[in-house]
């Protein structure tokens, strides 16, 4: 077996068709996907098996088929890779105790670090971490938790970043720092697969995107791309207003409206252009001398997004 | 922003390695239960050592009181409990909030953070029991060591103490109810069966610990006819260890996976 080894021509992280299944639930379904150098955005609703996937890549779990390659290694009972790759797991849970140095040493002395009291300064230093640095973590808001689990995933300057919903209990400025932060270690060469459900909290950072919908690949590549895939779908808004009938029967003549359709609480109507509904509605209500009482998208939930992945515009 | 992390990878380092397992397994697993159980289990062979003292040469012969003591407050409950209390919680805490990844994604090798652990456990347990026992027999026989008898079974229940600790070690790695698993283990196995059941005497944790006295004491040799030999017990435990770090590694390799989450 050849070494764990950053400078090996092989990509960081290579998918294919992996799958996992926990007894009869499929939660990773034969993924192929490639990880670069650079920020790649790992995007889907909760359950969609982002977890499972990065699990997959850090070695904790061994597929059930497929393979998962780390620099050409199968990172499964290989811990020799962790000198290459950091997971940053979502769970908080640190050990309350210890203060982020002690913590980020250790993990620096177990990865075996020759420098382990400079390494962490400087991954501490990293994260702005330094002036909270001897205080016990048990007194630690989510953000700094969130910081001192980056120092420890940050200590031995791995070239492969696993981060698990790392945005999550992060304060705008926080999130900024974070942001500014995987951008620098991607100029330097680092491939970060970075997972969210939040598209927006990715889309700055990640040139690349791979959308999990219930373990499956939905979509990938250039977020424009997904972005428009997202934004180009019909819409659906829920309106209430005074006369739904009449307001109703004028939108039907409206260019972008698909469907109009009238029930107890209000009337469904059915768009190809939301912006455009949305800059209409207001005159076109007011020329049928209706007030309209409430506007409400039904389908904006990224569970909704994502599903509309999964069909065949969607596929990748 | 712009601060380099150096990069300096090494081999791992057994030493430094041991000493971040066991200082995170101290700040893990000194729980108040524990600390609790623990000051519980050694402070009672004292308090019979004490009342025993007290009663002078009305108390009769100190060899007899203390292999009683020994053997039913020592062997049979004081060593396999404590050892069950730090055996299932070398690994609990990091296991059930997920902090055991931050050992596992190393390269330190599995099998490694399992001896460490086992060792701390093992050694903390067998430690404080031996110290019951030597404090109960200073007591009782006032400083003296009547027919080695103390000696004997400080290295004993020491050694009970580890090879117990492996045992409890590797459960709390692959059962989901270590503590209950393991208490029924001590009751029923250790207690009831193998009291029963002369055969089952060459599985049992306690008949060896029994047996390492052998050549160790004269006193009530009676008493333990029917135990395995010391030989014996020496390379059954020696077995179970190996067994342990073994299959506690496999149980790190194959953790249950967090699917908390997405």
């Amino acid at each position: 077996m050849t070494r764990s080894d950053a400078s090996s021509p092989a990509p960081p992280l290579v998918f294919d068709q992996v799958s996992y299944w926990y007894g009869d639930l499929v939660a990773v379904n034969a993924i192929s996907a490639t990880v670069q150098p650079g920020i790649t955005g790992l995007l889907g609703p909760n359950g969609a098996g982002k977890t499972t996937l990065l699990q997959l890549a850090a070695g904790l779990l061994a597929p059930a088929s497929g393979t998962v390659a780390v620099y050409g290694e199968a990172p499964a009972l290989n811990p020799a890779i962790y000198r290459h790759v950091a997971l940053v797991p979502a769970r908080e849970a640190l050990p309350g105790a210890l203060t982020p140095r002690q913590f980020v040493e250790a993990r620096a002395t177990l990865l075996g670090l020759a420098d382990v009291r400079g390494a962490t300064a400087a991954a501490l230093a990293l994260v702005n971490l330094e002036r909270e640095a001897s205080r016990p973590i048990e007194g630690f808001s989510k953000g700094m938790r969130q910081r001192t689990k980056l120092a420890a995933a940050l200590v031995h300057a791995p070239t492969l970043l696993l981060l698990d919903e790392p945005f999550n209990g992060l304060d705008p400025r926080q999130r900024m720092q974070l942001l500014a932060l995987l951008e620098a270690r991607a100029a330097d060469g680092t491939a970060v697969l970075l997972s969210s459900h939040i598209l927006e909290e990715i889309e700055p950072v990640a040139s690349t995107m791979l959308v999990m919908v219930a373990g499956r690949l939905a979509a990938s590549g250039d977020y424009r791309t997904l972005r428009r895939l997202m934004t180009d779908r019909p819409h659906t808004l829920r309106i209430r207003s005074s006369d739904d009938r009449r307001l109703g029967a004028r939108l039907l003549s409206e260019p972008d409206v698909v469907a109009v359709e009238l029930t107890t609480e209000g009337m469904l109507v059915q768009t190809t252009d939301f912006t455009q509904l949305a800059h209409r509605l207001a005159p076109v209500a007011q020329a049928s001398a209706v007030t309209v009482l409430a506007v409400q998208p039904t389908d904006e939930s990224l569970e909704h997004v994502f599903a509309y992945l999964v069909g065949d515009e969607g596929r990748p | 922003m712009n601060v380099r992390v150096p990069v300096s990878r090494g081999v791992p380092r057994w030493g430094a390695s041991a000493r971040v397992l066991i200082r995170l397994a101290w700040v893990r697993t000194m729980s108040p239960l524990v600390l609790l159980g623990t000051t519980g289990l050694l402070l009672l062979p004292l308090l019979f050592a004490v009342l025993f003292a007290a009663q002078g040469s009305l108390s009769g012969d100190p060899v007899d009181f203390l292999v009683r003591r020994y053997d039913q407050l020592v062997g049979a409950l004081a060593t396999p409990v404590l050892a069950l209390l730090l055996g299932t919680s070398a690994f609990s805490a990091e296991r059930e909030d997920g902090t055991l990844v931050y050992l596992i994604t190393t390269p330190t090798p599995r099998w490694w953070i399992v001896t460490v652990r086992l060792l701390w456990a093992g050694g903390l347990a067998g430690a404080l029991s031996s110290l019951t026992v030597w404090g109960a027999g200073a007591i009782a026989a006032h400083g003296s060591n009547p027919e080695g008898v103390t000696s004997a079974y400080t290295v004993a229940v020491f050694f009970g103490g580890v090879a117990y600790a492996a045992l409890f070690t590797v459960l709390g790695l692959r059962s989901r109810r270590p503590l209950v698993t393991g208490l029924l283990y001590v009751l029923f196995w250790e207690g009831a069966l193998s009291g029963t059941f002369q055969a089952l005497n060459f599985l049992s944790v306690r008949q060896w610990m029994l047996a390492v006295t052998l050549p160790l004491t004269t006193a009530r040799a009676e008493r333990l006819e029917g135990v395995p030999s010391a030989p014996f017990a020496l390379v059954a435990a020696g077995v179970l260890l190996l067994a342990a770090i073994r299959l506690g590694a496999r149980a790190l390799d194959r953790l249950p996976a967090e699917r908390s989450g997405s």
